[in-house]
């Protein structure tokens, strides 16, 4: 098997520096920090009910891995940030781009590069974590499924952080304009519901307190790529089985958003949601790092049957590469 | 082997590469000789797939550059004019890293790389960290990591730049040693003589414009419309003379009391007839040689010139020192 040559230098050349070193010390720090904040609030609670501590012991699971999402949601653009922008500032890019690497398997190195070492820091935290399951006698089949969040998390902040990464000259741009596309993620997926909101309130008052079908509550599928309700909803099935999403929607809801809440199907949806942006932006910045097709663009306005033609010939190429 | 034909490249308005066309045929050690900003690293960018051109053709072996990019990726060493190196890792890994970008097996790549090595003379430092070599060296590995995938074609932006006289002339030897083994090589220098020496033809630009090109003494004469010699004598300086105003394509510049200046359309053989035959016939020659037609010269004369016609405000001679 071929593995790709970008994953297997700079995961080489990570593992010699010092970074790696501290960026696990301070993970697991934190860790430990909330690990004992979250003892100390049990303890609390404890106090003035008969349950008994170790049954407690479950609510180490959400914070703790919610303590872990938040740090590689933090820590994955800045480790991206310079995944294009730092080659390019050590000007290694443009040899690169001369080998037979195609833009795709570059942004794709990248990436898994990233996701590798998100899941490195999960696998470091897995002796704090499996204390929750192990003496809260939490399900061991969540240890999977955080897994799965972190890694489909890491993937979407990953994604951010690389197509920032090629869209800026420098990382420390990237890092900022990656914290810029959280901030939409975060808050402005709420936007047009809010917005909605406050136009038509008397509206929506007239329809909840009369009934009939509301079809406003549809502008809360724009959350289904809010990293954020995501968790939420993640851990309010593990915790209290249910899902949370439907109880933020009328019960008098209708179209799509009523069949989304039901059950696991947000969590699912949310999840191909999620997958399909962060494609979506791995292929953007694989278009926009190809040398060539940058250009064309450009030139398309100048000589559009010469730009056809150009086209046609690529594909040509391509078609045949691939029969070989 | 490398065919440029009517190349244009613009920056915004800029016209960075302006109607280029030029033929580099297989096993040829082509310079590619201008002043700053003459438009050598665009036109190199362009032929190794990093840019597209506004206009014009590049094909490489008989293959379009421009739409089989894939293709041509595979023929293809290319030197940038700066040395792209990784901290924290090691010669052999950095070749195993470029190697494994064309998809080639570890072993194959492990072979070739001790031999590139061995070449370019870094086998000893093969576990050394590439951030620690010295310039010269760092630049012999680029070359080295550009010949990976026993490219036919290698193309060097200023790879002198930089590196003391030592390593340029290992540099030197190092790209004869390359044309030997039958490489098509392209370099590019702003500095004339350092390429006359290894080049067995020059392309002159000046912005953007191919001001001259072909094999050096054909540039020459081409701008300065003959070649020139100089015969020292102690005596018969009449038959001389006479002996030189007999043959055709020959122009006496000047006659000196022990000193003869030509100017001449003639081959080498033929300067060597003559000479011969002066020698036959009693002159004493003490020594002659060719007036080099002076490379600076040349080079000023030419990009001069152009910066002239174009009415550029900036001075060319002084943006060359
Ligand atoms: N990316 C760019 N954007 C705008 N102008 C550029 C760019 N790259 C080069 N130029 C301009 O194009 C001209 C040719 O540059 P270059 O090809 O690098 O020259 P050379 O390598 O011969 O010194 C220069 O005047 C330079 O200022
Ligand atoms: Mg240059």
């Amino acid at each position: 098997m071929w593995l790709n040559p970008i994953v297997k230098k700079d995961v080489r050349v990570q593992a010699r520096s010092m970074k790696i070193c501290w960026g696990v010390f301070a993970y697991e720090l934190i860790l430990a920090l909330v690990f004992f904040l979250a003892m100390f609030v049990i303890r609390q609670d404890i106090r003035y009910s008969y349950d008994n501590i170790y049954s407690q012991l479950v609510w180490l699971y959400p914070a703790l891995a919610s303590a872990q999402l938040l740090i590689l949601g933090m820590v994955v653009p800045v480790r991206t940030a310079a995944s294009i922008a730092g080659e390019k500032e050590r000007q290694t890019f443009d040899i690169m781009m001369t080998t037979s690497m195609t833009p795709f398997a570059v942004i794709a190195g990248k990436v898994m590069t990233a996701i590798l070492q998100s899941m490195f820091y999960v696998a470091a935290s897995m002796p704090v974590m499996a204390l929750s399951f192990v003496i809260g006698g939490m399900s061991w089949s969540y240890l999977f499924w955080f897994m799965a969040v972190a890694l489909l998390l890491s993937f979407f902040a990953a994604s951010i952080g690389i197509l920032c990464s090629s869209l800026c000259k420098r990382s420390i741009g990237a890092v900022l304009m990656s914290y810029g596309f959280y901030l939409v993620f975060f808050i402005g997926t709420f936007l047009p519901y809010l917005i909605f909101y406050v136009i038509d309130a008397d509206n929506i008052a007239r329809v909840t307190t009369y009934g009939g079908p509301v079809y406003s509550d549809n502008l809360l599928l724009f959350l289904l790529v809010n990293p954020i309700v995501y968790v939420v909803e993640f851990f309010g099935h593990a915790m209290a089985g249910g899902t949370l999403m439907g109880e933020m929607v009328s019960q008098f809801s209708a179209g799509p958003i009523a069949f989304l809440t039901d059950g696991y199907r947000w969590i699912a949806f949310s999840s191909v949601c999620i997958f399909a942006l962060s494609c979506l932006f791995l292929f953007l910045a694989a278009r926009r790092i190809d040398p060539v097709k940058k250009h064309r663009v450009k030139h398309a306005d100048g000589g559009k049957s010469a730009g056809k033609e150009k086209d046609a010939d690529r594909g040509d190429a391509s078609l045949r590469t691939h029969g070989k | 082997m490398l065919q440029i034909e009517h190349l244009s490249k613009s920056y915004g308005k800029f016209r960075a590469v302006n109607d280029l066309s030029l033929h580099v045929p297989k096993g040829d050690l082509f310079g590619f000789v201008g002043p700053n900003g003459a438009g050598k690293t665009t036109t190199i960018r362009m032929v190794c797939g990093l840019m597209l051109p506004n206009a014009g053709s590049i094909t490489i072996n008989g293959v379009n550059a421009l739409s089989h990019q894939r293709e041509i990726k595979k023929q293809i060493g290319y030197v940038p004019d700066f040395f792209g190196v990784y901290d924290n890792l090691k010669v052999k890994e950095y070749m195993d890293f470029y190697g494994s970008m064309y998809r080639m097996n570890s072993k194959e790549i492990e072979r070739i790389s001790d031999d590139l090595l061995e070449l370019v003379n870094l086998s000893d430092k093969k576990e050394v960290f590439v951030d620690t070599l010295s310039r010269g060296m760092k630049q012999r590995l680029c070359v080295a990591r550009a010949l990976i995938h026993n490219p036919a074609l290698l193309v060097l932006d200023e790879p002198n730049s930089g590196l003391d006289p030592r390593a340029r002339v290992e540099m030197k030897e190092l790209l004869l040693n390359l044309k030997s083994m039958g490489k098509t090589i392209v370099i590019s220098s702003h500095i004339l003589s350092e390429l006359s020496e290894m080049c067995s033809s020059i392309g002159i630009m000046d912005h953007g414009n191919l001001v001259a090109a072909g094999r050096i003494e054909d540039v020459m004469e081409s701008v300065f419309g003959s070649n020139q010699l100089i015969i020292s004598l102690e005596e018969g300086r009449e038959t001389a003379v006479r002996i030189a105003r007999e043959h055709a394509g020959v122009r006496i510049d000047s006659v000196g009391e022990h000193e003869l200046k030509l100017s001449h359309t003639m081959t080498q053989k033929q300067i060597a007839k003559m000479i011969g035959t002066m020698i036959a016939n009693d002159v004493v020659v003490t020594g002659f040689h060719k007036q080099e037609g002076d490379l600076e010269t040349l080079f000023m004369r030419v990009t001069g010139e152009n910066a002239g016609q174009e009415g550029e405000k900036e001075n060319v001679a002084e943006s060359y020192r």
